[in-house]
């Protein structure tokens, strides 16, 4: 395919609080099994993608540990594959302040490319898309960037970067940003294409006038202006967006869902992550399991209710998780009861330890903690 | 300059038909038989190579290769993508004078000694295909250097009254061995033969050269090979293997394995960071246990959608299990659907089946009922046996 991808990995960190501490929002745990930036990188790389930069900021250990060559996603490419962009530091460089900015590391992987189109994504946004279709919707509409929206959902909460826009068919006719003003408008998915050599011009004028932000600074002026033509390309299934922690957490429990499960972990375009080679999870004759999902390698003793295990959770005899999401290595204790809590990887709680949050306000056990 | 090359070379002998396995072999090499949810059989001789060290796997296959060199691929879920050494799938081919099939074991080896001595290797693991245990090869190669062995073979104490199934062989004080005997039906000793050797691979390759040469032969390891060299006064030591392993050559004995793992008493563990079983993963998502969902002593892998019942059953990856529907001390292979009020019992289903809405497979009665891959038993049907007409 004539496109190259782009994915920021650090954009939302501050939204997920204590979660990303110590890691990138895009290594952040979902589903059983997943990290955020799995949806993203499997969508280019089942739209036949074969050249990603992930664009990091700080704490992208966590996240290079779990891309490792990319043999997972099919992207340890001889000519091309994936490039982990991290900035390009002097000592004097400050951390960037908007995603224009944060693509200034990526211009030497903008320039030694050739393909035409770059799809531009966040990783917050979990969706299964075919990045294909939205190329061809963008060659026929002949506009200048594409914006990858979708209808807001009922009640849903937004933050003030979120970008809508007012559409005529296809044709962008008004762009608000942190407003949705009535249901009729689309709400951005985070994602753009836009031609390479436009992407690589509009960073170089804009950078060196400090104007770092990609869809305030750019996309909105130069269209209040009159400058640009946006095209809009609605995607029309299932979108998962988590901007805080409370989204993320709904967000989860989403997946038990079966029309979301079948719309986002589509039989003909996989998900992708690391194997990490698990037995299967084991689960024992008291064990009482009640509307959960269920990653591979846990030992299922108590009881759980309408809750999130990720790999290798090990719940012990009569211990109790109801509405809460337990992660990677984490072990609960005998008679242990937790109710809306996100426990971070390897946590240990010790036996008869009692822990509540609220669905508003889920309680966070910060990763490798033992609370006893 | 020093040559580049390894130590010991592992040859797995796949080739086999495994006709005892019924309808679950007729379209697929035994090693390549799922088993344990998510695993298929040559997992386990592959994860041992590499949990031993050894890098260098040659694989013999001949019967029903194309699934089997499909799940092997490049090796990469093993670790065994090397750029010197790693996982080569030997089917037999044509040479320029004569072009043959693999005629038994030893001959396998034979005609693949120009592999083997590309790596120019000190010894030689042989390995089959066919048994379920976890073992690392790297200390019986230690007690083979210490015992200055020739040919070491892998040995199990069995109970006494089923030495008599088995390859036995009868050991001097010092662990020697003095005879082999192949199913004796007076057993004079209980280890029995796993059908794993270590040779040191310069007298291997002679015996394998000469053996060749004999045309009564029936190029066997255990009836040719070692008889010779016990002949010949070569030594030869039993290495005893103390662990799980099973031989998953029948159909009730595939079951017996798989409910194995549910049995905290029998030591197969699965779940061993330091040992891990590798298998090539299908990028499934983590599985759904409904509201109504009952599970007990049950395994399930990923991808599953359980709103059903499982009781001591292994449930693999990407199956469903609908509303009202029973699995019952079963294995169902991967992605097969059991729809709603079908129920299972004492059954092996295969791969991508669909047993449809109120069907019924197996007895109560413990002998197991087998439905080959890719089957559909009709809705309502009741059927059991080891060879359904369907």
């Amino acid at each position: 395919m004539n496109s190259i991808g782009i994915i920021f990995s650090n954009i939302y960190d501050v939204a997920m609080g204590e979660l990303t501490k110590r890691r990138t929002v895009a290594s952040m745990p979902f589903g059983g099994r997943y990290r955020f930036i799995d949806f993203v990188l499997s969508n280019m790389a089942n739209s036949s993608l074969t050249s990603v930069g992930i664009i990091t900021k700080y704490n992208y250990q966590s996240l290079m540990d779990h891309l490792g060559s990319c043999s997972e996603w099919d992207l340890n490419r001889k000519n091309s594959g994936v490039y982990i962009l991290p900035p390009f530091s002097t000592g004097f460089t400050n951390v960037y302040r908007g995603n224009l900015e944060a693509l200034e590391n990526a211009l030497s992987f903008l320039n030694a490319n050739k393909e035409k189109y770059v799809i531009m994504c966040d990783t917050t946004v979990i969706c299964n898309i075919n990045f294909e279709d939205v190329i061809e919707n963008h060659k026929k509409s002949g506009a200048d960037i594409t914006v990858i929206a979708a209808p807001a959902q009922q009640g849903e909460q937004f933050t003030d970067s979120d970008l809508f826009v007012k559409c005529a068919g296809n044709k962008v006719t008004d762009i608000s940003i942190g407003k949705l003003i009535d249901q009729s408008w689309l709400v951005g998915m985070g994602m753009f294409v836009i031609e390479r050599k436009r992407l690589i011009q509009t960073i170089e004028d804009y950078v060196s006038r400090g104007r770092f932000s990609f869809e305030r600074d750019y996309l909105q002026d130069e269209f209040n202006l009159g400058n640009l033509n946006l095209n809009v390309y609605k995607f029309e299934k299932t979108v998962l967006r988590n901007h805080s922690i409370k989204s993320y957490f709904e967000n989860n429990f989403k997946l038990m869902d079966l029309t979301v499960r079948d719309e986002i972990f589509s039989k003909g375009a996989p998900i992708y992550t690391k194997v990490r080679d698990e037995a299967p999870s084991f689960y024992h004759k008291d064990s009482v399991i009640e509307g959960c999902i269920i990653a591979d390698g846990c030992t299922m003793i108590g009881t759980a209710k309408d809750s999130i295990f990720f790999r290798d959770v090990h719940l012990k005899k009569g211990s109790l998780v109801k509405n809460s999401i337990v992660m990677q290595g984490a072990k609960i204790g005998k008679g242990a009861s937790l109710e809306y809590v996100i426990v971070d990887k390897n946590v240990i709680i010790e036996d008869n330890v009692a822990l509540k949050g609220s669905p508003e306000i889920p309680l966070i056990i910060p990763k490798g903690t033992i609370v006893s | 300059m020093q040559e580049r090359r390894k130590k010991c070379v592992a040859m797995l002998l796949a080739g086999g038909q495994g006709s005892r396995l019924g309808v679950l072999t007729k379209h697929t090499a035994k090693p390549a038989v799922p088993f344990g949810g998510k695993y298929r059989i040559i997992d386990f001789p592959l994860s041992n190579c590499v949990n031993s060290g050894l890098d260098t796997v040659g694989i013999m296959t001949q019967y029903q290769p194309l699934e089997l060199n499909d799940y092997i691929g490049n090796g990469r879920p093993w670790g065994l993508n090397r750029s010197f050494g790693g996982v080569h799938v030997l089917p037999p081919y044509a040479k320029s004078k004569k072009s043959e099939w693999y005629k038994g074991t030893a001959n396998a080896i034979y005609q693949n000694i120009h592999f083997v001595d590309r790596y120019n290797p000190d010894y030689v693991i042989v390995l089959s295909g066919d048994h379920i245990y976890k073992m690392d090869y790297s200390k019986m190669l230690d007690y083979h250097k210490e015992k200055g062995s020739d040919c070491t073979i892998a040995v199990l104490d069995v109970p006494l009254e089923e030495a008599s199934r088995f390859g036995i062989m009868n050991l001097n004080d010092d662990g020697s061995i003095y005879e082999f005997e192949e199913k004796p039906k007076q057993p004079k000793s209980t280890k029995a033969s796993m059908g794993i050797y270590i040779f040191n691979w310069q007298i291997l390759k002679q015996y394998l050269i000469e053996d060749e040469k004999n045309p009564s032969s029936s190029n066997d390891f255990g009836k040719d090979i070692i008889p010779k060299l016990l002949n010949d006064n070569k030594k030869l030591f039993a290495y005893l293997f103390e662990g799980y392993w099973k031989d998953v050559g029948t159909i009730e004995s595939l079951w017996e394995a798989n409910m194995d793992l549910l049995d905290p008493e029998i030591p197969v563990q699965l779940k061993d960071p330091d040992f891990r079983i590798y298998a090539r993963n299908y990028a499934k998502p983590s599985s759904y246990i409904s509201k109504d969902a009952v599970l007990e002593n049950s395994f399930v892998s990923e991808g599953c959608v359980i709103k059903g019942t499982a009781k001591n059953s292994v449930i693999s990856v990407g199956c469903e299990i609908e509303e009202g529907a029973v699995v019952e001390n079963s294995v169902i292979m991967p992605n097969t659907v059991i729809k709603k009020g079908a129920c299972v019992n004492y059954s092996i289903i295969g791969e991508d089946c669909v047993i449809e809405e109120n069907a019924s497979v197996g007895t109560d009665d413990k002998k197991i009922s087998v439905i080959g891959h890719d089957k559909v038993v009709p809705s309502g049907a009741v059927v059991s046996g080891q060879e359904v007409k369907l």
